[in-house]
């Protein structure tokens, strides 16, 4: 299907309404490359009280760096409006579990033969956030918002009321906030008399001794709607149990708007709230040039951050004391039980369906083993002692299960 | 981790001498519920960023986690992320992290301390930081355990005693 937002120019690309400051050198230098240092000093001033940043990169993991950094130096008592776009990413939440929130094999296939599952965007990057909650995906049609504020003056609804306020403002009267905190949108339904009600927009937190982010989403003419539930279903949803955060699924819908209407109805909204600002700003990729900013992309760009957070986890193809779900039945005659801490395997037991143990077999090789790291499980079986045939089928099955296809893709790729 | 517990408890009688009003063997047995005795007024402090911390009689060891009061006000804690062992942190700076209502809030070293245990119980319930935020016994929803040193020792006895945290929260 061709989507035709997709060859428009990203709204990114264009902010008309803002104008950043001038970087006193900028003229004389060859590069913009120090703009955000200087920003920096312009966001730590202690007499900036209300600041309006927009970002003009699409790169998940600048945006939210550079969304940590202000959170780390804006001043105590100042409020802070920031506005992004990522390129597509699936966002998730500082304790989740990215091998049960997101179909890794997906991943795979959209970066490594796109057309071959009708994807006509640019590959989806995969990001732990600092922030909690739940897994979300982001495009080009999906603006963010982040207010940092006090904690004192800190409420979960607060800046999402202000957001239905630029809704409605551009005429989408039927937008509220619910009980979750997330904004959704209540349409008149064609079958029933009731109304349906979709979800538009989801927030996370991260509360800090200083400060309170929150930052949220907006759909407002994301391309890809169709794909993002399949994206969000992990093929191994059945046979892990895990510590740390759920998502909470719920049917979501564009509300039909243009990101830069979007962008500026927020910033009426949040200078009718917050009064004179103090400060506007833009920032793009130089941001990076800012060693704190570049040494909290580094830490989310890392495997250990990406996946070595994620929570306690087991996995196991039979049913368990701790995890007693049913399982379907498999083409194979093992029952294979792996713990992992940290995205470690801690313990990992390889049996007959029955119980028996199996010869030869010393499963205690994974010990130790990061499982992001194990890019073919039919090699790994076999190196524990497992035959040949069985190894491939369970390991296969495996790698489907953890999404090794994944695992194996160069960081270009992704 | 046991035998840290032990020597904790085993220390507390000598506490007593410096906490007078103390009665830490009722404590121990139930958990702490209510901020209306004056039990442990000298051997647990608060910090307005709501943690608690108790020091061992010779100020050489803690045990800290967050207050009745911050454990209300987050609502149902989804997950806790607990620091990793041997690093000194200062005062004021993240000791590890909790999760609810798609927060995650930091917690706060209320001294400088170095993280000797983390309390696994949080990992497989952490629940229990809602149910019994203030007890330090095993089952109990305490963070973590440190060790002290000469500033962070100062540093304590400028923390509020649970009277001055009471009226602090009240306010």
């Amino acid at each position: 299907m061709r989507i035709p937002q997709l060859s428009r120019p990203r709204a990114t690309a264009r902010l008309p309404t803002i104008i950043s400051p001038r970087h006193p050198a900028s003229s004389s230098s060859s590069a913009s490359t120090s703009r955000f240092s200087y920003l920096t000093a312009s966001a730590s001033h202690p007499s900036h009280k209300t600041q309006i940043y927009l970002s003009k990169s699409t790169d998940p993991f600048l945006n939210l760096s550079v969304e940590h950094r202000l959170l780390q130096i804006t001043p105590p008592d100042s409020t802070v409006l920031t506005l992004y776009v990522n390129a597509p990413s699936i966002i998730f939440g500082r304790n989740q579990n990215p091998w049960l929130q997101v179909n890794l094999n997906r991943l795979a296939q959209i970066a490594q033969q796109p057309s071959s599952v009708g994807w006509t965007d640019s590959p989806i990057q995969l990001v732990r956030r600092r922030s909690g909650g739940g897994a979300v995906f982001h495009d080009a049609g999906n603006v963010n918002f982040s207010v940092i504020c006090p904690p004192e003056r800190f409420d979960r609804d607060k800046h999402a009321e202000m957001v239905v306020r630029a809704l409605k403002a551009l005429g989408r009267p039927n937008t509220r906030v619910n009980e979750r905190h997330d904004i959704v949108m209540d349409v008149a339904s064609k079958a029933a008399a009731d109304m349906e009600t979709y979800k538009i927009s989801g927030s996370a937190y991260k509360l800090t001794r200083l400060r309170s982010l929150h930052h949220g989403t907006c759909l407002l003419n994301s391309p890809n709607l169709t794909s993002i539930s399949g994206l969000l279903r992990s093929p191994a949803l059945g046979y892990i149990d895990a510590r740390g955060v759920d998502s909470v699924r719920s049917p979501v819908r564009n509300i039909d708007l243009d990101n830069q209407e979007f962008q500026d109805a927020v910033v009426r909204e949040f200078e009718n709230m917050y009064g004179d600002v103090d400060f506007r700003g833009e920032f793009d990729d130089t941001a990076l040039e800012v060693d704190e900013v570049q040494k909290g992309y580094r830490e989310l760009k890392s495997k250990s951050w990406i996946w070595g957070q994620t929570p306690k986890f087991t996995f196991s193809t039979h049913p368990t004391e701790d995890d007693p779900r049913p399982r379907p039945e498999l083409p194979f005659d093992l029952n294979m039980h792996l713990s992992a801490r940290h995205g470690v395997i801690e313990d990992m037991s390889i049996k007959h369906s029955d119980g028996a143990a199996i010869n030869g077999l010393d499963a205690s090789v994974f010990q130790g083993t990061s499982v992001w790291e194990i890019m073919n499980w039919t090699e790994s079986l076999n190196r524990a002692g497992l035959g040949d045939s069985v190894s491939k089928e369970a390991g296969e099955w495996l790698n489907g299960m953890f999404g090794a296809e994944y695992a194996r893709m160069s960081p270009k790729e992704m | 981790m046991a035998s840290i517990a032990t020597s904790l408890r085993a220390a507390r009688p000598v506490a007593m001498r410096f906490a007078p009003r103390a009665a830490p063997m009722a404590r121990l047995a139930m958990p702490f519920r209510s901020f209306s005795s004056s039990r442990m007024s000298l051997a647990r402090k608060y910090t307005k960023d709501h943690e608690w911390i108790d020091l061992s009689a010779d100020r050489k060891s803690g045990v800290i986690g967050i207050s009745e009061y911050a454990a209300e006000q987050l609502g149902d804690v989804v997950y806790v992320e607990l620091p990793p062992a041997g690093e000194w942190t200062d005062q004021g700076d993240s000791i590890g992290a909790v999760e609810s209502v798609k927060s995650a809030s930091d917690i706060n070293a209320p001294i400088r301390c170095k993280v000797t245990h983390t309390n696994s119980l949080l990992e497989e319930k952490p629940a229990t930081i809602n149910q019994v935020p203030e007890d330090d016994s095993a089952g109990g929803g305490w963070i973590v355990k440190v060790e002290v040193d000469e500033e962070g020792a100062a540093q304590f006895d400028e923390l509020l005693d649970a009277e001055a945290y009471k009226a602090f929260t009240s306010e």
